[in-house]
């Protein structure tokens, strides 16, 4: 099968030196060959998003159904009790690892080469296997859910299959993650030193270091669990026991994690709207590196009993680290925040989408991180309890809303075409007024001594009807995140189908090099490249020209 | 241009030469670093889960292998040995590209593989001693699944030398180009490094 791919070395030469144009572009190849056989990181990120889309309706209806059936907590109407922990692992195992990991590591695969003047990733034939493996091991995992499977399955095979095709999973989108940051490391065009990187290629690669330490382990826990439920059911208590060995990656500091990228893709938009340079880009590289760092949390596995006897299942909630962490890591959002509220006032704001997008998902993240610091406020009691369900919502949530306003922003590199402005200044406020509903109601709900999903019921509880009211509430901010998932999709297909031949290739007075080539780029990349001179070599251009033009009049 | 000259015994700027060729980008040797980093992850993950569950056990007064277990301590260092040898043959590959001597680069390759193959059959010799199932007990699952895992790991490493060898072979990898095989060399003793904690926290402390 013919593989389409930009040759990595053409990006090497030098035209200032007189050698050949930095990279011979080409047209991109069509039909459905050059899709199944395409090594181009534009089209394998593509089909990332696309496909991390489409799974995100599967997450999204299986949490309005888990939502729905805590409507009343002493009867399984909608799903049935014995489907319930099937679906609630459902909606958490694909949202985290077929929706947002792949949706952050689709956009950076075709946008990361072009902010840092490469002409493609560094393994691109990797790539394409890894989008490959992906999406089986996504069908299988979603197979074995279907064929009684899964955390909480009664089929004993289809509990292994979950198993094995989750570490395939994880297999896949390491090596994804592994193809970008050997990118950003190694093929930086001459000039971009790490400090003049984007801000969005920096936060993948501090993301991407942070999941490369985290993802393998999760699969190494889970090669337990498989040996385990094939064999022996003697260690991790077989299907009932597997979800207690994935869900600290949905916790703090864990799931922070998640987040990083999109720190880096709202400082990107960021000062593009607001006309103006991004405010002190070394501290914002600084305070997103802290913020990776102190997102690292697979110490804050829960602890495994062996032999019958019981273990601690949280032996670090009594330690000082994890409360440290859970205030410390908001040290840098605020320190973000500032930087990016002085650039905003700083400049000449143009508030459209994009950037719309970007707000709502520094706000969500906010109340996540503070949410977070409450939990580990030993006095509240809030671990266990649905509190911990919201405050999962807002930073998982947030973090979608930056990758949806990434996908607005960057639409015409990877599209051709523009979303619809009417669709992202709906969705924008839709996904705030939903999300926040979703993670206040939980949250409350927790305060109300709710347990968490899997782990218990009501009974006793004096605010039951209470606690009932709010999940009804939850549910229905999770159709509205829903529905407004649902219309950026219908949104990204819209800028799919715009003509390319009408788009401008920088529509946004971009300042890095994503936009110093056409939209979208042809294969390879870039025909010249602007020299390198700052983290914005694309404004500093635009100014010079400018200010040429000012002298010579 | 910032190359200069001492003609003349003076330092003159050279501004017609040719610019520098710009350095190679070493993905491939990045690209292992970084999966030589997860693979370790994986592996030492899964042994603080071993040690985890071993110190609970311990702390209720029980021993930690069950009765009828034999995991010898011989096996295990004739193995960490064997791994340390093919250390020093495999940075002889490296060497020897290097200075383009092609018969030594073979020869110190050959033995690598040997070390690596008699790594696979010492591990699995260990197994059959074992005395337990991997059904038997939980600790027969950790000690299967994190042996296992790093045998994978060699077993791993042991194909990407082989694919070097056969691109050393192919003439692509001599002299200033050997980064591939400096790479494998790099998961080599990634794997090695890696052996060392399972060594200690499996067959030393055990």
């Amino acid at each position: 099968m013919t593989v389409t791919e930009a040759p990595r070395d053409v990006a090497e030469s030098d035209p200032a030196a007189g050698g050949p144009p930095a990279v011979v572009t080409e047209d991109r190849p069509a039909g459905l060959a050059a899709l199944v056989g395409s090594g181009d990181p534009a089209t394998v990120g593509k089909l990332f998003v696309g496909t991390s889309l489409l799974f995100l309706l599967v997450s999204g209806v299986a949490g309005v159904l888990v939502g729905f059936e805590q409507v009343d907590t002493a009867r399984f109407e909608v799903i049935g009790s014995g489907g319930f922990g099937q679906v609630v692992t459902l909606h958490s195992v694909t949202g985290a690892f077929l929706v947002v990991l792949p949706l952050l590591l689709g956009l950076a695969t075709a946008v990361v080469p072009l902010q840092i003047g490469a002409s493609t990733v560094a393994f691109p034939r990797a790539t394409a296997v890894s989008y490959w493996t992906w999406l089986v091991a996504s069908g299988l995992l979603l197979a074995a859910y279907a064929a009684d499977g899964g955390p909480f399955g009664g089929d004993q095979e289809a509990v292994a299959l979950f198993v094995a095709a989750l570490i395939a999973v994880l297999a896949a989108l390491c090596v994804t993650t592994v193809s970008i940051l050997t990118t950003i490391v190694s093929l930086r065009t001459p000039g971009m030193s790490l400090r003049r990187m984007p801000l969005f290629s920096w936060s993948m690669l501090v993301a991407g270091s942070v999941w490369l330490l985290t993802l393998p382990i999760l699969a190494g826990v889970l090669l337990l669990a498989y040996v385990d439920v094939t064999y022996g059911q003697q260690f991790l208590g077989g299907a009932d026991g597997i979800y207690d060995r994935i869900r600290w990656v949905l916790w703090q500091p864990t799931l922070y994690v998640f987040a990083v990228p999109a720190l880096g893709i709202i400082a990107d938009v960021v000062p593009v709207f607001a006309q103006r340079r991004h405010k002190r880009h070394r501290v914002a590289m600084a305070l997103i590196g802290s913020f990776g760092v102190l997102s690292f949390g697979a110490w804050t596995q829960l602890g495994t009993g062996v032999d019958g006897e019981a273990a601690d299942p949280t032996p670090w909630l009594d330690e000082g680290v994890w409360t440290a962490v859970s205030f410390l890591v908001l040290l840098p959002m605020l320190g973000l925040l500032g930087l990016w509220t002085g650039t905003l006032l700083a400049g000449r704001p143009r508030l459209v989408g994009p950037l719309l997008c970007s707000l709502v998902a520094g706000a969500l993240l906010l109340l996540g991180l503070a949410a977070g610091a409450a939990t580990a406020v030993e006095g509240l009691d809030l671990v266990g309890t649905t509190w911990m369900t919201g405050q999962a919502y807002a930073v998982l949530i947030a973090t979608l809303v930056a990758a949806f306003g990434g996908l607005a922003y960057w639409a015409p590199k990877l599209y051709g075409g523009l979303v619809p402005e009417a669709v992202t200044r709906l969705v924008a406020p839709l996904l705030l007024v939903g999300a926040a509903v979703v993670a206040v109601a939980y949250a409350v709900g927790g305060l109300l001594d709710q347990p968490q999903w899997v782990l218990g019921d009501l009974s006793g509880n004096s605010d039951e009807s209470t606690i009932e009211a709010l999940n009804l509430v939850a549910a229905i901010g999770g159709i509205v995140v829903v529905l407004a998932s649902l219309l950026l999709i219908l949104g990204v297909v819209r800028a799919w189908r715009a003509s390319a031949e009408a788009m401008d290739d920088d529509p946004w007075s971009g300042h890095t090099l994503e936009w110093a080539t056409s939209s979208p780029p042809p294969i390879g990349n870039f025909a010249t490249l602007p020299e390198v001179t700052s983290e914005a070599p694309v404004y500093d251009a635009r100014y010079r020209a400018e200010l040429a033009g000012k002298e010579a009049s | 241009v910032t190359a200069t000259s001492t003609e003349a015994g003076a330092l003159v700027p050279l501004t017609d030469a040719p610019a520098p060729i710009p350095p190679r980008p070493r993905v491939l040797l990045v690209g292992t670093m970084f999966a030589a980093g997860a693979a370790t992850a994986a592996i030492l993950g899964m042994v603080a889960l071993y040690t985890q569950v071993r110190a609970q056990l311990v702390s209720q007064g029980e021993t930690w292998l069950p009765e009828g277990t034999v995991l010898e301590l011989t096996p295990g260092n004739m193995a960490f040995v064997t791994l340390l040898m093919s250390a020093v043959t495999v940075a002889w590959v490296v060497y020897a590209l290097r200075n383009d001597d092609r018969t030594h680069a073979y020869f110190a390759l050959a033995l690598t593989l040997l070390f690596g193959v008699a790594f696979t059959v010492d591990t699995a010799y260990l197994w059959q001693q074992l005395g337990i199932g991997v059904a038997d007990s939980t600790q027969a699952v950790l000690i299967y699944s994190i042996t296992g895992a790093h045998l994978a790991m060699v077993v791993a490493g042991l194909l990407y030398l082989l694919v070097m060898g056969f691109r050393a072979l192919g003439g692509q990898l001599t002299g200033r180009a050997a980064e591939g095989m400096q790479a494998a060399v790099l998961f080599w003793f990634t794997a090695i490094g890696v052996y060392a904690v399972v060594w200690y926290a499996i067959y030393v402390t055990k």
